[in-house]
């Protein structure tokens, strides 16, 4: 492999990974503030989270990694909790009662919320589903997910043992 | 008189048509209906899949799916 072949290679892998994993908000920008219907039909301020640790999981049931994704968040929620951490994941399908059958089967903690029009997604700059986004809790965003794989977990955990460490 | 207007609104149609239809932009989060199994051309995968692998293992087809083969079958 020619000297030239090797550098474009490694700025390939560097890409990709970049690209799949977990990758650090290119210059924290403030997270917008966005309103979102609640399972009862209230409507929820994202900024009232400010101060706390926040996921915004962008999914919908017809996306096959964003319903794995649902329950491995609801287990980082579950664990993350009880020092601050909150998961608003947002449900983008066009028919609630897509929804509310797949809710219905997967009991969970996490905070459902509802965006059925895509006003959030296209305010957040979702580009692929899922999409996750990790604020801290000044309201910046740090950390910034699309696509899921169970390998990804521990990127996770990390930041956001990270982000509640930090005052 | 009454042909050249007829051809001149013909005209303005055909290229309304084919200016004002088309593209629209899809975002991430639209796309629940693409994605529902009633919209693959196939009705069948695994059939598909099973054609497919045996039509790539014919010498003059090989390649013929974008794919190159050597004809063994063994793909």
């Amino acid at each position: 492999m020619h000297r030239g072949q090797r550098i474009s290679f490694a700025v390939t892998v560097a890409l990709v990974t970049l690209a799949s994993a977990g990758s650090p908000a290119a210059s924290a920008r403030v997270a917008p503030n966005v309103f979102l219907q609640s399972a009862d039909g209230s409507m929820v301020d994202s900024s009232t989270y400010r101060g706390k640790v926040v996921l915004v999981d962008f999914w919908a049931t017809w996306c096959p990694p964003c319903k794995i994704s649902f329950p491995a968040l609801d287990s980082l929620y579950r664990e993350y909790q009880p020092r601050g951490f909150e998961v608003l994941a947002v449900n983008l399908d066009e028919e609630r009662r897509d929804a509310d059958l797949f809710l219905a089967a997967h009991p969970h903690h996490l905070t459902v919320l509802f965006d059925p029009l895509g006003a959030s997604p296209r305010a957040f700059g979702v580009k692929g589903m899922p999409s996750s986004f990790l604020i801290d809790k000044a309201g910046n965003i740090r950390f910034t997910h699309m696509g899921y794989s169970g390998n990804v977990d521990e990127n996770y955990r990390r930041e956001i043992a990270q982000l509640l460490a930090e005052r | 008189m009454t042909i050249i207007t007829t051809r001149r609104v013909l005209f303005i149609v055909v290229i309304s048509a084919a200016l004002g239809s088309g593209c629209a932009t899809v975002e991430p989060w639209q796309r629940g209906r693409l994605a529902d199994p009633a919209m693959v051309f196939d009705a069948d995968g695994n059939q598909v899949a099973y054609t497919t692998h045996w039509q790539e293992a014919r010498e003059a087809s090989s390649g013929g799916y974008g794919v190159q083969s050597g004809g063994c079958g063994c793909k």
